[in-house]
């Protein structure tokens, strides 16, 4: 019998708990569903499961980044990734609002005085989050979902054992198990990383001002921070191993980190870390090489954030006592339609190998599974034309195919690209910079060219893109975007106004506005 | 007292019962203090077992108009020798917010002789909390 109150993880019952029933041939389990991770695709699962009648229990545990960085429930992306990001770049596009509303008649006085109180900032984040956390702790309780807060690991094909924070261990058993693990930012195997670096896991709470920041990789995560971090007044430096963006369309790449080169950000291309050691100042010292050149470099910085890729959280699992082994090199788990080798056990968000590691995906996918497991439904995730965007000051958005990965798949004799650089309205009484407001339709060239992929840098770049991924979906050609009327004055109306494609050679930057 | 378990409640008073442990004798509070609750026992017996009537304010230290209203509160009714005031902070009382089904904050439930007499949820103006202070001591006040 459950003791009163339920099964809430509390540090001052008993060490050991006994299951409530033993699993055994019968098939009585003591859960419908486990979910181990309590992030954006568990969450969406367990509440989806919930609602379909299922009993469902959810771990979640963080343990904590080498800077003994911790938080409470939601995964990644309420705590450590969307949402803190995305305050963090709205606080820096006010900064440059406040800059630019002068041009506009703001009377704003002493500008130059006009400065960033990063304690104050990161308090206002830090309790959004909490709040976040406490809605979802009641959301699952409410739902009457149970919540353990233990790191969980397989004890066999149906058995969880969950090791509490006070190292007591907990087991329970489930018919279904959905692996929603999610990752952690990996370190780079070089001196001075674990002692000295921070990562995304620590910069949105970080106690103490970064100051000049040395951010190692160009990926998204490396790009939104330097950027926010140079808008909010912070120096910072980017190390780019290869690309920036990689993966993502090289020409929208690049026009991205102009802009943040026109702003301030320093890159150093094709470079890799080598150490950071601290220096008696306290600040660190950070060497790098260029594997071009081999020409070695060096610089002290007041902070070095590492943002040089994450990794699935799969090791701690003991996925082989569940006899789980689909597998990727990179230690993600490969499964179609979210299922692993091993029927009842699922997976699914950034665990998954080969797939967007994007919250709106997981959530989607997570509650699909719910319903397939539990109301008999058979449509499966769909993880094509996923948009997304890069959350830089100025921001890139996209949806389907980059130029590249367009040309790889149909040859260039069979697409036609129409792009465009265009001015926001708003842009031009505070004299910003329009050199990399660009946009590109990425179509099929046989009529009535049917459009695999659309890019946007630009102002709100992800609001611009949303409605166009509905579009994609539905199979938009280009005969009827340039049939769609515009709003006026938008940015996004730029691309019912696409004409001159890349072939013509014609040139692509705009006379002037409504014509 | 045994009134929180035989007088027929709401039921999420009749949950909080249950999930604590009832003493048998009832307190009575001498200071005009907030009552500061940290866990069920303390709540039943100097809120549900006051005699006099009581404002639960739920707050939570993440949130802004609760910094707001707290204060407020405290303000207005410390100075009353027939009401009592109990803050209770969501993070350290997770059954109670439960009991009371509260899924935002600031939230504020009056309570008189162990029952919910009245609720409101967010930050509201001062003249509203006089209302609600004058129904809970019956238009009487201390000077």
């Amino acid at each position: 019998m459950a003791p009163i109150g339920g099964w809430m993880c509390c540090g001052r019952k008993s060490k050991f708990v006994a299951p409530l029933v033993n699993n055994d041939q019968d098939g009585t389990y003591d859960y419908d569903l486990a979910v181990i991770g309590g992030g954006s695709g568990g969450l969406a699962c367990a509440k989806e499961a919930v609602n379909l009648g299922a009993k469902v229990a959810v771990l979640d545990y963080v343990t904590p980044s080498p800077q003994g960085t911790k938080w409470g429930l939601g995964g990644t992306c309420v705590n450590v990734g969307c949402i803190p990001k995305k305050l963090m770049h709205q606080a820096a596009l006010l900064g440059e609002s406040i800059h630019e509303a002068v041009a506009y008649g703001w009377e704003v006085p002493s500008l130059n005085d006009v400065k960033i109180n990063w304690s104050a900032l990161t308090e206002s984040v830090q309790n959004h989050i909490k709040s976040v956390n406490w809605v979802t702790r009641v959301d699952l309780r409410e739902k009457k979902i149970e919540y353990i807060n233990g790191l969980g690991e397989f004890k066999d094909p149906h058995t969880i054992i969950a090791t509490l924070k006070n190292g007591s261990k907990k087991e329970l058993t489930a018919k279904n198990i959905l692996i929603a693990v999610g990752g952690r930012p990996h370190y780079p195997d070089i001196p001075g990383a674990r002692e000295y670096c921070i990562s995304s896991d620590d910069i949105f709470s970080l106690s103490h001002p970064p100051g000049k920041t040395l951010v190692v990789g160009a990926g998204y995560i490396g790009l939104e921070c330097a950027g926010f971090l140079n808008s909010l007044g912070y120096s910072a430096t980017v190390l780019v191993r290869s690309v920036p963006l990689r993966g993502f369309d090289q020409q929208m790449a690049s026009m991205v980190t102009n802009e943040m080169e026109e702003k301030g950000v320093k890159f150093h291309h094709k470079c890799v870390p080598l150490s950071v050691e601290k220096l008696e100042s306290g600040q660190l010292k950070a060497r790098w090489l260029n594997t071009e050149t081999k020409e070695q470099s060096e610089d002290v910085f007041d902070t070095v954030l590492l943002a040089t890729g994450r990794y699935a959280l799969t090791e701690q699992l003991n996925l082989a006592a569940a006899g789980v082994n689909s597998l990727s090199e990179s230690g993600k788990i490969v499964a179609e339609g979210e299922q692993t080798n091993v029927g009842h056990v699922f997976a699914v968000g950034d665990v998954l190998e080969a797939r967007p590691e994007l919250t709106p995906v997981a959530i989607h996918a997570g509650r699909l599974l719910a319903r397939r497991l539990f109301a008999g439904a058979q449509q499966h995730m769909d993880y094509d034309n996923v948009a997304t965007t890069v959350f830089t000051p100025l921001e890139y958005g996209c949806v389907g195919l980059g130029e590249e990965q367009a040309v790889s798949r149909h040859g260039a004799d069979n697409l036609e690209i129409y792009h465009a650089f265009y001015k926001p309205t708003e842009f031009f009484i505070p004299q910003r910079n329009i050199r990399n407001c660009y946009l590109k339709a990425v179509a099929l060239r046989e009529a009535p060219q049917r459009i695999l992929g659309l890019h946007f840098v630009g102002p709100v770049a992800g609001e611009v893109i949303q409605g166009f991924a509905a579009a994609i979906k539905c199979g938009i050609t280009m005969e009827q975007l340039m049939n769609t009327v515009g709003i006026h004055p938008t940015v996004a109306e730029e691309f019912t106004r696409l004409n001159i494609t890349k072939r013509s050679g014609k040139d692509p930057n705009p006379a002037s506005c409504c014509s | 007292m045994s009134n929180v378990i035989c007088q027929g409640l709401r039921s999420p008073v009749r949950r909080l019962a249950v999930l604590s442990k009832t003493k048998a004798i009832s307190t009575s509070i001498v200071h005009n203090e907030t009552i500061l609750v940290k866990n069920n026992d303390e709540f039943v017996n100097k809120v549900m077992n006051n005699e006099k009537p009581v404002i639960v304010n739920f707050h939570a230290e993440w949130c802004e108009p609760c910094k707001i209203l707290t204060p407020k509160l405290k303000e207005l009714i410390e100075p009353l020798t027939n009401l009592d005031l109990a803050v209770v902070d969501v993070e350290d009382n997770a059954e109670l917010v439960h009991a009371f089904e509260v899924k935002a904050v600031p939230a504020v439930i009056a309570i008189k002789n162990g029952l919910i007499v009245d609720k409101f949820i967010g930050l509201v103006d001062t003249d509203m909390i006089n209302n609600l202070i004058d129904r809970m001591c019956g238009k009487k006040k201390a000077t």
